[in-house]
């Protein structure tokens, strides 16, 4: 029989190395960061309804959360042009490590793991080029950094484990530097691509930004079953000359323009917050600044508008329907063709809902 | 819209009278919109000589853009945003949309149960303006395609004015069983101070942010309707309009907020400048831009005066920008 003091070390080193999974915190099915009334930053598990399944603090604002496929563990990455990112255990509350960028790097806010959930990337910008890179880290080494590999691009952003296992970046083409904040240096010259890659950093497709719109800069991705990528972009030129801010990727080194209306356009400040793909061949994608969510079908058509503050977090559930956070504290579902209030939160909810 | 977001912590008992809003400010609205479009599409079936609709043009656009304000319910729900006017238009939309129709000579102007199917920037008041303003290749063609904007300008607003009751009865029944439309009276409030925070936002960005442009480029032709030297005038109206918006949502905080308001419109009626032409000389340039700063001033008095108050601040993620 072990002696109390062996057993409470046990305690101390399982708290490090959760092993408990998400069914255990309440079953989520995504995760928001969040500011609560008092102006503190916290991490939240959602569950399809809406409700909170955990929530847990964070030290500062964070932007979106990569989730372990498994563990109830998840990574809060600080936003741009943040160096740290916090580990949460999710079951505790407590944050079991922080990973910093190496000297010359920052994070982009977004981070996803693998498929097995031993590694975790993270695009990053090496300020001194300002190539786009990404990181690997070693969970099981106590996220140790192991290597990297170029992103193909400038200013990648969203990443994304697809299906098969690869990842997908969203270069947004623009370079910025620490010391100069978010000044963008090189909007003349910009060119945003979507770049899939194997895990071991090998490119395997590359989807530019048509010339003619290069001003397009794609920053966030997401994946349904199949493959497809719905990709949505923040315009960096006239408002008003905005094309479509929301495109579908099929593997074959295109991006296909999803069909918006110019009523629609003309809302949105050239600005996409959040994209989802959640249901067979159903797209969602946010605008914050508009006010607005939209819908698409597998063609790219856009079959519904939606009005609500400050939209932005999209995520999809397993009912097939599609999450919707606010920053009013308010979560709805996309469901059919109707976008349904499920309930308020006191909180503002930030950016990105991330799929669980 | 845009940056006339919202906070749901502070439900401060707010003084936004919705009721007085809807009824002394949109219908009344509405109503004008519908009439003096109906008395436009009247005399241009009667007489579509430009020269002879120009003052029920000037009516029925002052009209329009005294109440463009308002755009969530009616014209939000049947997308004639754009349809009622189609500016900014930096990709020349409208003149393309002409174009086209004109060149091809095309008979659904003939038709003004489909006419709603043709680019929303051919159909406005922004399309309308170049009919009447610029020379036209074939005038009987214009004519036609004058009657048919016209015509079209008119139904629009009847289903608009025809539809602002029951959404307001939406508005006044905020939060009650059965109404999916608003959750509560605060959000109805909410609502209609998006629309006076954007209105003043477009005024300061639009209206006069794009004829400005930069001091080494401003950008007259940029200015809307320059063509019917209309540009300073719809700044005027607007603010007026704003004005008594802003007057039926607050009780107490109106003095700041009117002093704001006389402020700017003394810059405008001062400028003398129909067209906004004068942003390519720098002293003209220079008094235009003051303006833009008085227009600055009035949204810092509206937020602090009404927005703060009913718990409304900028949007956290309409902010982030990432």
């Amino acid at each position: 029989m072990p002696s109390r003091r062996a057993f409470l070390a046990g305690l101390t080193s399982a708290s490090l190395t959760p092993t408990l999974g998400w069914a255990d915190v309440g079953n989520p099915v995504a995760l928001s960061a969040a500011m609560d009334q008092s102006g503190r930053y916290l991490l939240v598990g959602l569950t399809t309804q809406g409700d909170i399944a955990f929530q847990v603090p964070l030290p500062a604002r964070g932007h979106a959360a990569a989730a372990h496929p498994y563990v109830a563990e998840a990574v809060a990455i600080a936003r741009r042009p943040g160096t740290f990112a916090k580990v949460v255990d999710c079951s505790t509350g407590d944050i079991i490590r922080t990973i910093r960028t190496p000297t010359g790097r920052h994070f982009y806010g977004h981070g996803a793991f693998s498929d097995d959930g031993t590694l975790l990337f993270t695009p990053e910008n090496d300020i001194a080029s300002g190539q786009g890179r990404i990181g690997i880290w070693d969970r099981s080494a106590g996220y140790k950094r192991i290597g990297e590999f170029t992103s193909a691009g400038i200013g990648p952003h969203e990443i994304l484990r697809l299906p098969n296992g690869a990842l997908a970046v969203a270069n947004g083409g623009i370079h910025t530097h620490p010391a100069t904040g978010r000044t963008k240096l090189n909007i003349d010259t910009m060119r945003p691509n979507l770049a899939v890659f194997d895990t071991d950093g090998e490119l395997k497709d590359f989807a530019e930004v048509p010339d003619a719109i290069h001003h397009n800069s794609l920053r966030h991705i997401s994946a349904a079953p199949d493959g497809t990528v719905v990709c949505g972009f923040q315009w960096q030129g006239d408002p008003f000359e905005a094309p479509s801010l929301v495109a579908l990727y099929n593997g074959n080194g295109t991006l296909k323009p999803a069909d918006m209306d110019d009523t629609a356009l003309y809302q949105l400040d050239g600005y996409i917050g959040s994209v989802s793909a959640f249901g067979p061949g159903r797209y969602a994608a946010s605008s914050p600044r508009g006010g607005l969510a939209f819908q698409f079908d597998a063609s790219g058509q856009q079959i519904g508008t939606y009005r609500a503050h400050d939209v932005c977090g999209l995520c999809a559930t397993p009912d097939g329907s599609c999450l919707v956070t606010d920053g009013t504290g308010q979560v709805h579902a996309l469901v059919g063709d109707r976008l349904i209030h499920r309930t308020t939160h006191r909180l503002a909810f930030d950016n990105h809902l991330t799929a669980i | 819209m845009r940056f006339a977001l919202i906070l749901p912590f502070l439900a401060l008992p707010a003084h936004a009278d919705v009721q007085t809003v809807i009824n002394d400010h949109i219908l009344p609205g509405y109503a004008r919109l519908a009439d003096e479009t109906t008395e436009l599409a009247t005399a241009a079936q009667a007489n579509c000589a430009p020269d002879t609709l120009i003052s029920s043009f000037h009516a029925a656009y002052d009209a329009w853009i005294s109440i463009s304000h308002i755009q969530f319910g009616p014209l939000e729900d049947q997308a004639l945003t754009l349809s009622m006017s189609f500016w900014p238009d930096p990709k020349n939309s409208t003149g393309k949309a002409l174009a086209r129709l004109t060149s091809e000579a095309d008979p659904i102007v003939e038709e003004p149960e489909t006419f709603g199917d043709v680019s929303a920037a051919a159909q406005g008041f922004t399309a309308l303006e170049r009919m009447l303003f610029e020379p036209q290749p074939d005038a009987d063609y214009a004519c036609q395609l004058t009657q048919a904007i016209a015509a079209g300008l008119a139904q629009k607003a009847d289903d608009l004015n025809t539809a602002w009751p029951p959404f307001a009865e939406l508005m006044l029944t905020a939060g009650e069983d059965g109404n999916s439309r608003f959750q509560s009276e605060l959000e109805a409030q909410r609502t209609i101070y998006t629309s006076l925070s954007t209105g003043l936002e477009f005024l300061h960005d639009q209206r006069l942010g794009r004829p400005l442009g930069t001091y080494d480029r401003p950008r007259p032709r940029r200015a809307e309707a320059w063509r019917s030297e209309r540009s300073l005038r719809h700044i005027e109206l607007q603010l007026a309009a704003l004005e008594r918006l802003a007057a039926t949502m607050t009780d107490n905080n109106l003095v700041p907020i009117s002093a704001a308001f006389a402020e700017a419109q003394g810059r405008a009626d001062a400028l003398n400048d129909p067209a906004l032409a004068g942003v390519a000389d720098p002293a003209q340039h220079f008094k235009i831009e003051v303006l833009q700063q008085a227009v600055r001033a009035v949204q810092v008095a509206v937020i602090d005066g009404i927005g703060t108050p009913l718990g409304i601040t900028a949007g956290f993620n309409a902010l982030d920008g990432d």
